[in-house]
């Protein structure tokens, strides 16, 4: 794990920051520096939503080394109330529990860990909002 | 000139929970007898992806919703912990990044056992209070490591509480803070070793009585108050045992203290865990209320403080996340699923 990779994603994994176009309004996510929509370069900095609900999920039995701690894990695909979709992995819930429409709200955990002397990577995750 | 005292607070319990039972089970002990002499039910356990950075981050962000300011004004974050996850990069960093509270303020990590999070509240009480910073985040936290069999296995929980101290809207006022600090044998940890060590029976009367007690006088014979001048009071509680005790010693009763006692169900939540009780302790505290607090660190020390609640408690008492919805979010585990979260499994 990179620190320069880490260091530059730290605002989207950390706080849920992506970009929203100030010609077309569209808003996206992770941050980049164009416009996914209208190919615009104006582009400012937007927080998502915390909050939204599952749209679709599955579980991850294989993953890479810095991951596998987590194993198995659920990953799903949010829909925020803002509109956006994001992917991310849903925790402090058994898997046999997790349903379609399921309200969550973002936290932030480990997301992998590189050996015992490496970097930890953080990032936001969902739990269910109970 | 207006007073310097909390602004806000919050807390956070990881979900998991493994019983006092349950441990005793796998060590063929008597868990009736363990649970009467610790009254501790269950402890808390983070997840698997959950460490003092996480759980930092989580009770700070309680903290800056309840109260709804400019996480900007922020000049100082403190985070005392025995388990910071790194032992070079600080973790009020990652909490400073996470608050989106970067890059105008100071920020560093405290150590000192169960009592480093109170330290990080009197650095920030006299910086806002001397004008050097509008506003200071001081986190205690912690998932702290015991030994399997070590008898600190049925206690050795995890959890965060953060407060927020300024001059502007305070919800409890700082009437006085006392500190006592010795060089005590009691308890520790050596560079590069997984789990701590203790003095077993050492730590009772020599360490933790002392020391609680005797800040806890001192501090009120400096302000002419009295335990009946307090409404709740909180200890440090590495059990609920000797928070009572404390307690009965200064003539606090058990209707003061018992709002405060966490324990019994998250265990010991070391530099968390007065700072929990006291979280608890502001969300039934009304207007004209004094809130007593002592708050004991092994190696040795106490931190008293003596607040007295504002009108404006009622502003933020509502937040929904508070201590009893984190209590009551639970999941108990097995010792084998304990073990692979704690990672004692390497
Ligand atoms: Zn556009």
């Amino acid at each position: 794990m990179e620190p320069p990779k880490i260091w530059r994603e730290k605002r989207q994994r950390y706080l849920g920051i992506g970009v929203k176009c100030l010609d077309c309004d569209y808003k996206a996510f992770p941050l980049t520096s164009f416009c996914p929509s209208c190919g615009s370069g104006n582009v400012q900095e937007y927080k998502l939503a915390e909050k939204g609900r599952i749209i679709q999920f599955t579980q991850v039995n294989q993953t890479s080394n810095d991951m596998m701690a987590n194993v198995p894990y659920a990953i799903g695909i949010i829909e925020l109330e803002d509109g956006i979709k994001v992917t991310g992995q849903i925790v402090d819930i058994d898997y046999s529990l997790i349903e379609i429409g399921m309200p969550v709200r973002m936290v932030l955990r480990v997301l992998s860990k590189d050996g015992t002397e490496g970097l930890i990577k953080y990032g936001f995750k969902f739990i269910p909002v109970d | 000139m207006s007073k310097v005292g909390i602004v806000s607070y919050g807390s956070y319990i990881p979900k998991y929970r493994i019983k006092t039972e349950e441990i005793a089970k796998v060590w063929e002990e008597d868990s009736k007898e363990i649970v009467n002499q610790l009254q501790v039910n269950s402890k808390s356990v983070p997840g698997p992806d959950e460490d003092v950075i996480t759980m930092s981050v989580e009770s700070a962000r309680n903290a800056i919703n309840r109260w709804g300011g400019n996480v900007k004004d922020i000049g100082a974050i403190y985070v005392g912990s025995e388990s910071h996850p790194y032992a070079v990069k600080p973790t009020a960093t990652f909490v400073a990044a996470a608050l989106d509270a970067e890059e105008s303020l100071t920020a560093a990590d405290l150590e000192f056992a169960c009592k480093a999070g109170t330290a990080g509240m009197q650095m920030c009480f006299g910086l806002a209070k001397s004008d050097m910073i509008e506003y200071g985040l001081a986190i205690g936290a912690d998932s702290s490591q015991a030994r399997p069999r070590d008898p600190l296995e049925y206690t050795a929980g995890a959890g965060s509480a953060a407060f927020l101290i300024g001059k502007k809207r305070v919800i409890a006022e700082l009437e006085g803070t006392y500190s006592l600090t010795t060089d005590m044998p009691d308890f520790w940890r050596r560079e590069g070793a997984i789990y701590p060590s203790h003095g077993n029976r050492f730590t009772g009367s020599p360490a933790y009585f002392k020391h609680v007690i005797e800040a806890s006088k001192k501090l009120m014979e400096q302000l002419g108050s009295r335990p009946s001048d307090y409404k709740y009071v909180t200890f440090h509680q590495p059990n609920t045992k000797f928070p009572l005790s404390a307690a009965r010693m200064l003539g606090f009763s058990k209707e003061q203290i018992d709002l405060s006692l966490v324990c019994k169900e998250i265990g010991n939540a070391y530099s968390a865990s007065s700072m929990i009780g006291l979280a608890n302790i502001l969300n039934y505290s009304s207007p004209g209320d004094r809130i007593f607090v002592t708050s004991y660190g092994s190696g040795a020390g106490s931190d008293a403080f003596s607040f007295l609640v504002t009108d404006m408690i009622e502003e933020v008492k509502s937040y929904p996340l508070n201590v009893d919805y984190y209590v009551n979010r639970k999941k108990y585990i097995d010792y084998g699923v304990y073990v692979r979260f704690k990672g004692v499994l390497r």
